[in-house]
């Protein structure tokens, strides 16, 4: 292989997994320097990835001038080794054999063998999310110095902490969609352990279990939408292979079926996978219905919180919908279903959130709800949703990290107390944490110019250009209008010998599907109006539009009660504080700063140079014409920006007027909510409901199973073995231990066989 | 070759001798007896075994009874050690006196009462020492007092 710095890509997971191994081995020996090998670790893979962030944007270079102009695709595939090889894998041909649909000869080629390489992508979206991983996790390591000092537990922690980096930048950089189920995995694993941390206490082992079983719900969503995957096009690699006998593999992402406007299967079985994704990165990202684990694991160490709730881990099922983007574009219903659920999960969380007294938990729900802005805006199918959502991901990373290290620094001078109605006006007395947590808030509540405020109003932007598809045709240009869900009906079919694999069994699973399937494996004709795609619509976004306006109203308030009854009103401090009641060591208050100072300017940056947007647009996903078509030029959008602004000062401002120097264990606004108070602070009753729903039958269930299992099966076995028993007690009393009477028995047993004899013998 | 009455007879001598044993050896205490009648079912079936053997005109059935009694002779000396042997331990010849093999939480099995052993003990005449007094081991003089 020839060297170049993209081949540095392996040292990006690798070195936080050698720091993790290091820390496993050494860590009674290394004792309060416990977190040397794992921040060196995460510390040298963060320079790898800002070294391979400059390689990538110097690759896409000037080309993204032009932004309606189709753009070159960037990627770098390194193959490692081949993890498994199996020849002949495709029995899906004898079904169609049998069910007599011709088979083109090149169809054979795409699906022969299944094999796994281990193959590392580098491309500008992996270079992105690597930097945001390692560059959060760095500084999160670095705060854990200060957070777990005295913790006997803390070389497990940094263990845990390493690893979760390196699952999860082997989860973005994986070039195959088994290796990503894999790391997708690793890191719900790293996830339950950090959870459940200190596990002597309850309540983080049921968070850490409840934590894990629901995300079990997605992880089988996403095993299901592999295995379709799999059936469907033949192969599970992202980019295009050529193998050894000089037979052509067309990744599921590869260039070639992405330049491809037919190359996606549409129809029942696309939006089934389309479907069965987003159920998966709902259970990742939290989003409803699947968003309870999320509040419930502030139980673990606040840095891991803010590592894995906030920054990291959530963000995968965004990566994952990002990174299939062309799967999703065939099947609009299931682009708008993205959609629906993180505007209904952006305003459920942000309400739940206003009436929250534990800081983390506020902090937890906003996080649940600002991923379902994300989602908002990957719904939308277009370049600018998609760039939208990544920039919301970078720069939240930034403020909600930076949020919740401000939560466990406050957590850390309070004594481990964390209910903000017990301590106030502690601006006096850690100055550090309270300016930074304001920038922070400022971020997440969209003031102007702090990073969230342009992000937010991207993703505002991408709905409303969905919602007002007509407006936008002539602000735009005419690509801003059109609908994304029209990209699979381009009439061209490319007559190439590379087909999709496209198993009959598959497709004639509906009956709609078969009368189409028989005789012809054209792709075009996998055209198909669900019933599901009528929701694409614009009166559906104009809707979506108003939803998540009022989330960032109620964003701002939310985040701003929080501020105003931690760090206004007069100082209280609980008297668990004892000694700690004062700022942090700067090994806690220099990453928030450094975050602050990220939080404060990055978005301006990213907005103004366009940095971002014109870097992933080089993204080979986003590279799709589907995609590529939705590109509008980079404009301000003053009208939202408005709107969006709006809504953040009526918020702050309500809350202002609610908490502004008032004493946090006043009675709260809530009084004025009346019953829905009582909605929101029980988080919808979805807990309730699927206690009873789920929890309470399968422990009725598991009741009655283990009363048959006790009383019937092990209740048989002991009858059983009862009988021998039995016997002896009734025949124990002849053993009397007189010879005459032995003697007796022996005469009797011989005088019955003699007359059992005579009788058989009798004449 | 014995006709068809003597045989008769002959079965029914050793039928009445085999029943005799059996009575005694299911009925009798006293392990001596217990063994006599023993021999005497014993003899019961060598008499039975002679006279099919006659009546058969068949060499093999007295054949067998003298192996019976080479094998009654071994037996009664092994079965005469054992009964010495129980003897000299608890000084009692009463079958019923053994029932510790029995299940636990049974009553003994009492039709009689042992026999109160109200025997004096004989003083027996002592001589004069001659020689040297030979070792003597006093825990097994302990049992076997009444000896």
């Amino acid at each position: 292989m020839q060297f170049s710095v993209a081949n540095l890509l392996v040292l990006v997971p690798l070195l936080p997994l050698l720091g993790a191994v290091c820390t496993v081995l050494l860590g009674r020996r290394l004792g309060p320097r416990a977190h040397l090998p794992a921040v060196a670790g995460i510390g040298a893979a963060a320079v790898v990835a800002l070294l391979l962030l400059l390689v990538t944007a110097n690759q896409v270079g000037g080309r993204h001038a032009d932004p309606t102009h189709p753009v070159e695709p960037v990627e770098r595939i390194s193959t490692l080794w081949q993890w498994a090889t199996v020849g002949d894998a495709r029995s899906g041909d004898l079904h169609a054999a049998e069910a007599g649909v011709p088979i083109a000869p090149g169809t054979a080629v795409s699906g022969g063998t299944f094999s796994i390489p281990i193959a590392l992508r580098l491309d500008p979206l992996t270079a992105t999310l690597l930097m945001v991983i390692t560059g959060v996790g760095l500084l999160v390591a670095i705060y854990s110095i200060g957070y777990m000092h005295d913790d006997p537990g803390s070389p497990r922690f940094f263990a845990l902490v390493a690893m979760f980096v390196f699952s999860m930048s082997m989860l973005v950089a994986a070039s195959n969609f088994l290796l990503v189920y894999v790391f997708w995995e690793a890191v719900g694993a790293c996830s339950y352990l950090l959870i459940g941390f200190w596990y002597t206490k309850p309540e983080a082992a049921r968070a850490a279990k409840k934590a894990f079983l629901v995300n079990r719900v997605g992880d089988f969503g996403l095993a299901i939408a592999v295995f379709l995957l799999w059936m469907t096009y033949g192969t599970l690699n992202f980019h295009d292979t050529h193998l050894a006998d000089g037979t052509f593999v067309e990744g599921i992402l590869g260039q070639t079926r992405i330049a491809d406007e037919a190359g996606y299967v549409a129809g029942a079985v696309g939006t089934a996978i389309c479907l069965l994704m987003l159920l998966a990165a709902c259970g990742k990202s939290a989003q409803m219905p699947l968003h309870v684990w999320l509040p419930d694991a502030m139980e673990g160490p606040t840095p891991a919180s803010a590592l894995i709730h906030a920054a990291t881990m959530v963000t995968a099922g965004i990566y994952l919908i990002t990174r299939s983007a062309p799967l999703f574009m065939g099947c609009p219903g299931a682009l708008t279903m993205v959609s629906i659920v993180g505007a209904t999960t952006a305003l459920v969380a942000a309400l739940i959130a206003t009436v929250q007294n534990d800081l983390k938990r506020v902090l937890a729900y906003s996080t649940i709800s600002q991923l379902g802005y994300m989602f908002v805006a990957l719904g939308t199918g277009t370049m600018l949703g998609f760039t939208a959502a990544i920039f919301h991901l970078v720069t939240h990373a930034f403020f909600k990290a930076l949020l919740f290290l401000g939560a466990g620094s406050v957590m850390h001078a309070m004594g481990g107390v964390i209910d903000m109605r017990r301590f106030g006006g502690l601006r006096q007395v850690m100055p550090i944490t309270a300016t930074t947590f304001l920038i922070g808030a400022c971020a997440l509540a969209g003031v102007p110019p702090f990073a969230g405020f342009f992000s937010k109003d991207e993703v505002l932007a991408s709905l409303h250009a969905k919602a007002h598809p007509d407006a936008h045709g002539s602000d735009h240009g005419e690509a801003g209008g059109r609908p994304s869900g029209t990209g699979i009906d381009a009439g061209g079919v490319a007559d190439r010998g590379v087909r999709p694999f496209r198993p009959a069994s598959m497709t004639s699973r509906s009956s709609a599907l078969a009368s189409r399937t028989t005789g012809t494996t054209d792709r075009a004709s996998t055209t198909e109006k669900l019933g599901l795609d009528a929701l694409d619509h614009p009166s559906t976004w104009r809707l979506l539009f108003w939803m998540s306006l009022l989330t960032a109203g109620l964003t701002a308030f939310y985040t701003f009660r929080a501020v105003f009854m931690t760090f206004t009103g007069p100082v209280r401090i609980p008297k668990e504080a004892g000694h700690h009641a004062h700022e942090s060591p700067p090994a806690m208050t220099n990453p928030l700063l450094i975050l602050a100072a990220l939080s404060a300017l990055s978005g301006l940056v990213l907005f103004v140079t366009n940095a971002l947007s014109g870097f992933l647009a080089a993204t080979p996903s986003l590279t799709a014409p589907a995609v590529a078509r939705t590109a509008v030029p980079h404009v301000f959008h003053w009208d939202i920006a408005i709107q969006g602004t709006l809504a953040a000062a009526i918020g702050i401002a309500v809350a202002a007027i609610g908490h502004l120097g008032r004493r946090s264990d006043s009675p709260q606004m809530e009084r004025y909510l009346g019953p829905l108070g009582a909605l929101f602070a029980n988080k919808f009753y979805v807990d309730q409901i699927y206690a009873a729903l789920i929890v309470k039958p399968l422990e009725a269930l598991a009741m009655v199973t283990a009363f048959f299992d006790r009383a019937i099966v092990d209740g048989t076995v002991d009858a059983i073995g009862q009988v021998p028993l039995a016997w002896g007690s009734a025949i124990r009393r002849m053993q009397s231990g007189l010879v005459q009477r032995y003697a007796l028995a022996g005469v009797v047993g011989v005088l019955a066989i003699v007359l059992a004899l005579a009788w058989q013998l009798r004449p | 070759m014995i006709p068809a009455t003597l045989l008769t007879n002959a079965l029914l001598v050793g039928a009445v001798l085999f029943c005799l044993g059996l009575v005694g050896i299911l009925t009798r205490r006293n392990l001596i007896v217990m063994f006599l009648s023993a021999e005497l079912m014993l003899q019961g079936v060598s008499v039975t075994l002679v006279a099919w053997s006659r009546y058969h005109g068949d060499w093999g059935g007295q054949v067998l009874v003298v192996f019976v009694l080479t094998v009654a002779a071994c037996e009664a000396a092994v079965a005469l050690v054992f009964v010495l042997q129980a003897f000299a331990r608890t000084g009692r010849l009463d079958a019923s006196a053994w029932q510790a093999l029995r299940e636990e939480n049974l009553p003994r099995v009492i039709d009689h009462g042992l026999p109160a052993d109200d025997r004096v003990v004989p003083s027996w005449p002592h001589l004069s020492p001659a020689g040297v007094l030979p070792e003597g081991d006093d825990s097994r003089s302990l049992e076997r007092d009444h000896v």
